[in-house]
Order: structure tokens, then sequence, then C-alpha cells
């Protein structure tokens, strides 16, 4: 159990934006409305960033990330579940890596 | 465009204990998903150097496994000084702006209750207790602590998980190994293919793909998926077409 002092300011930084999201949507409704426009670029984010995280990453083109982006796209065509595609995932990076290895 | 704005009652909404109940149950049924997308969390910080402390601290205090995930796994490329926390920091702000939308959807219900109840219920809002709680309201349900209680049935799974994951971890000797690294572009892949097929925003998605190409190129880190994400929001904002 150990806690360094210089991760504080990184652990508060991200519990105050997550603090904010989760405030701010009802704080807001005391003065604004959420127009449908707004609201649709909202519902847009999550994906983008999606996105951006998964990019970078299919990019660098190593084979067992790839292998495992196939693998979550075939698993997400059968099953609803996300946690189920990305533990298949998980498992095939980890299976490449040791076949490599 | 212009139906009137939604108001919550005059009276604040009753808060009880048989409607936390009525909440728990629901969401406690998601314990097992949870349970494991906390292990895999922890299992990941440790990976990536956090203390078991440091792990629980961070799923107490924020508390969203995606925002969790994408913090810790920017970690690797420093997490001390401005830049490092600026760019964690507006990309958590993107990830989790869809909680704007859910709480502003909640303020109809909990608008005229007191703020310590409201304050601890939206902080404890999830992903899938927001859903199963705006499908109650829609049934009828009035009680604040509905939501309280959907929410609550998440934490306890998800700091088990994060404990179990995170005490593991220190027991491997070669965590990499398991491909956790991968654990955030697998959820953000599958995650993404769902919200594809639910709503095929293939204009903003596109926005998105040719940004991160760019600003990966560019400046490689955190900022990627800022700029990714703005830019899907911002192709949705300027091409929307009212119905």
């Amino acid at each position: 159990m150990s806690f360094r002092p210089d991760f504080l300011p990184f652990l508060l930084a991200i519990a105050a934006a997550s603090f904010l999201c989760r405030m701010g949507g009802f704080w807001f409704m005391h003065f604004v409305r959420v127009t449908p426009r707004l609201e649709a670029a909202l519902k847009a984010t999550p994906l983008a960033v999606m996105i951006g995280i998964v990019t970078p990453v299919a990019a660098r083109g190593n084979p067992a990330e790839l292998a495992a982006l196939a693998v979550i796209a075939i698993v997400m065509r059968f099953s609803p579940s996300d946690l189920i595609a990305a533990m298949a995932g998980v498992a095939v990076v980890a299976g490449v890596r040791f076949l490599s290895a | 465009m212009d139906n009137p704005l939604p108001q919550p009652a005059a009276a604040p909404p009753p808060a009880t204990w048989a409607g936390f109940k009525r909440g728990f149950l629901p969401a406690a049924a998601l314990s097992p998903g949870n349970f494991i997308y906390g292990v895999a969390f922890g299992l990941l910080a440790r990976q990536e150097t956090l203390s078991v402390l440091e792990a629980m601290l961070m799923s107490v205090l924020v508390f969203s496994g995606t925002a969790q995930l994408t913090a810790v796994s920017a970690m690797s490329h420093g997490y001390v000084g401005f830049d490092a926390i600026a760019s964690i920091t507006a990309a958590i702000l993107l990830l989790n702006a869809r909680y704007l939308l859910y709480g502003a959807a909640l303020w109809p219900w909990l608008g005229s209750a007191p703020t310590h109840q409201v304050v601890p219920t939206l902080f404890y809002l999830g992903d899938a207790s927001w859903v199963i709680s705006m499908r109650a309201h829609a049934a009828g349900e009035r009680d604040l602590c509905y939501v309280l209680g959907a929410g609550a049935a998440t934490i306890a799974p998800w700091l088990l998980g994060t404990l179990t994951g995170s005490t593991a971890g220190s027991l491997l000797a070669n965590p990499a190994a398991l491909g956790l690294d991968f654990l955030l572009v697998a959820f953000s892949a599958s995650m993404g293919i769902g919200m594809l097929r639910a709503r095929p925003d293939w204009a903003s998605a596109a926005a998105a793909l040719v940004v991160s190409l760019v600003v990966d190129r560019l400046a490689p880190g955190g900022w990627t998926i800022v700029a990714a994400g703005i830019a899907g929001g911002v192709v949705t904002y300027i091409r929307y077409v009212p119905k």
C-alpha cells in the first residue's frame, strides 16, 4: 500500500473532469436547454473518442493487434456483448504474443 | 425545436428505502460484468505501476471504466506536469461528455430534490444505471433513491473487481503477457462497433478517423483522442438536420 505524492494532481484532475461531466448537464438545465443539435453532437463524441483510441494502434499495424481487432469485429457481429468481444481481443493479443515470443 | 423546457414537479421527489431497493435489483444483475471489468482495470493499473491503494482511490473518485482505462493507459507517456495532465483531463471531459446528457435527462425527475441528495445520485451514475433509471421513469417511477440504488449496485462489484485485479497483478511476474495493455483499445473497438450499429453516424466517424491519423502522425500521445472527439462532435453539430 503506497501512494506517490506526484500522482495526486493527476488523480484529482481526472476525478474533477469526471465530476464536472456528471454534474454539468444537470446544473446547466437551470439556465439553458439542450437543443437537439447539441444533443446529437454530445452523443457523437464517445464514438469519435473511441476511434481516436483505436486508430493509432491500428495504423501501427502490428500483427497481434490487427488480428485482435478483426476478432473483435467478428465477435461483435454475433454477440451483443462488448465485454465478451473485448476479452476475446485481449486473448488474441496474449495468444499471438505467446506464439511469437 | 420549440417544445417547452421540461420542468421538474414543484414538490421534491420521494426518497425511500423501498425505491432504493427497486433500483438496486435490476442493476445488481449486471454485477458479473462489472466485476470482470473491474478486475481487468485493476490488473492494468498494476501493470502501469499504480499501487493497490492508488487503483482503489481511482475507482472510488472517478468511477468510470473507460475514463480510468484511458487515464491509466496514458500514464506510460507520463503523468506529471501540465501537458500530461491537461491532455488526459481534456480526453476524459470528451469521453464523459455523454454524462452531460444523462444529467440533463434526469432534470425533470430530480430537479426539485435537495442538493445533498442530487450530488451523490449523479456522482455514482453509470451508463447502465442511467438506462435502467430512464426506463423506470418512463414506466412511472418517481423515487429519487431508485437512481441512487441502481448506481449503488454497480459500485460494489467495480471496487471488488479493482481490488481483486490490482492485488492479483502484484503477484504476476509478467502482466504484459496477458495483453492487458490492449484492453482499452479492445473495449473502444467493441463499444465503437456497437455504437455505430445503433446509430450509424458515418460522417462523424470518418472525421474522427482522418483527424486521428493526422494528429497521431504530428503529435502522438493523448491529444489524438481529444482531437478525434472534437472532430466527431463538430461534424455532427454542423451536419445536423432537424426532423
